[in-house]
């Protein structure tokens, strides 16, 4: 594991995310997990293609918490394990579909640096896609992305984590009131 | 004179191209909103690094919507186009504190590579900033380089000048 660089704040309590150092900021969190489960549970895209991304960028920023998460809607939706083991460098020549893979090509353009898609991946993308499950996908992605950065860049990162199915995120959160500002 | 737009064939109400595609999903352009809103409204970082950081990211990226913005709390705390102007080098530049200095320097390693921070790049803006500030710093900077890429991706016009 790596040294933490900012510690959990004192008496936190044992939540993941609420109990990380996250919690310093108590209204930018709520803010935060309002707007994930905005994203995850009151969107127009399907879960499973989001949950495609959110592993890509997992796996290229090397988040091990991200990594290790799969959210349940995802999964009920048929994004099984096997499909997550395709989601590797080398996915061109994988069993994915040609819309799952579009979904990978998008998410590796964003993480590049040059993230710009020439004509041909716009088309591509439109042909699969309708534009406002686009601009969520690519807010999705820059919600990832940023998330998975936050947590490797605060230190404190677990070499491995196993694999955990989590209820996928909504607001208000489903089962209790939000978080007290 | 139409505004100019993403290549996106829809778009839906706005000031800006950038409004006008997020507007494509108005409940999640809402909360983006308001967490994007809470480190310049609560102050939970000087507005003058901030925005220091915000610049540099969108620079790295070539993000034209995002450098055609101004953040009015910035600019009240007294940042000018002249210092703005030296962003580009400002490792060479003088008129930089050691904190913006050393923000910078984490925020061009977290858009290039967040997993390779090293603690020497870290300590300075932890020291300074204290750990609820750097938790919000590090926010920050998330929704920064998102915002870009995302602007990148969809090519998001820059703001229209009058």
């Amino acid at each position: 594991m790596s040294a933490p660089r900012v510690r959990p704040p004192r008496g936190s309590g044992s939540d993941p995310i609420a109990g990380s150092a996250l919690g310093h900021q108590p209204e930018t969190l709520t803010a935060f997990l309002k707007l994930y489960g905005t994203l995850w549970s009151h969107g127009v895209l399907d879960q499973a293609s989001k949950e495609l991304a959110r592993l890509r960028n997992a796996r290229i920023v090397d988040c091990t918490i991200c990594k290790s998460i799969r959210f349940a809607g995802a999964r009920e939706e048929g994004l099984s394990e096997a499909v997550v083991d395709q989601i590797r460098d080398g996915y061109e020549t994988s069993a994915l579909s040609a819309r799952q893979k579009a979904v990978l090509r998008w998410t590796d353009t964003f993480l590049s640096g040059e993230p710009e898609p020439d004509a041909a991946q716009r088309a591509e993308m439109l042909a699969f896609f309708t534009p406002a499950e686009l601009v969520e996908l690519t807010a999705g992605l820059a919600l990832f992305m940023g998330f998975s950065k936050i947590a490797v860049s605060l230190g404190g990162m677990p070499d491995s984590l196993p694999v955990s199915i989590q209820p996928t995120p909504d607001w208000p959160p489903a089962g209790g009131a939000p978080p007290e500002r | 004179m139409l505004a100019p737009m993403s290549w996106l064939p829809e778009a839906g109400p706005g000031q800006d191209d950038f409004e006008r595609v997020f507007a494509l999903r108005p409940d999640l352009f809402a909360a983006w909103r308001e967490f994007a809103g809470l480190f310049w409204q609560r102050r939970l970082v000087d507005p003058v690094l901030l925005e220091l950081c915000r610049l540099r990211i969108a620079q790295l990226h070539g993000a034209a919507h995002p450098l055609s913005l101004r953040t009015p709390e910035a600019r009240a705390a007294g940042l000018d186009e002249a210092k703005i102007a030296r962003l580009a080098e400002w490792w060479k530049q003088p008129g930089f504190s050691d904190l913006e200095r050393a923000g910078l320097r984490f925020a061009e390693q977290f858009v290039t590579d967040a997993k390779g921070m090293s603690d020497e790049e870290a300590r300075p803006v932890v020291a300074a900033l204290g750990d609820a500030g750097t938790v919000a710093f590090v926010e920050a900077l998330a929704i920064f380089d998102g915002a870009s890429r995302f602007c990148r991706m969809l090519d998001v016009q820059p703001v229209e000048t009058t």
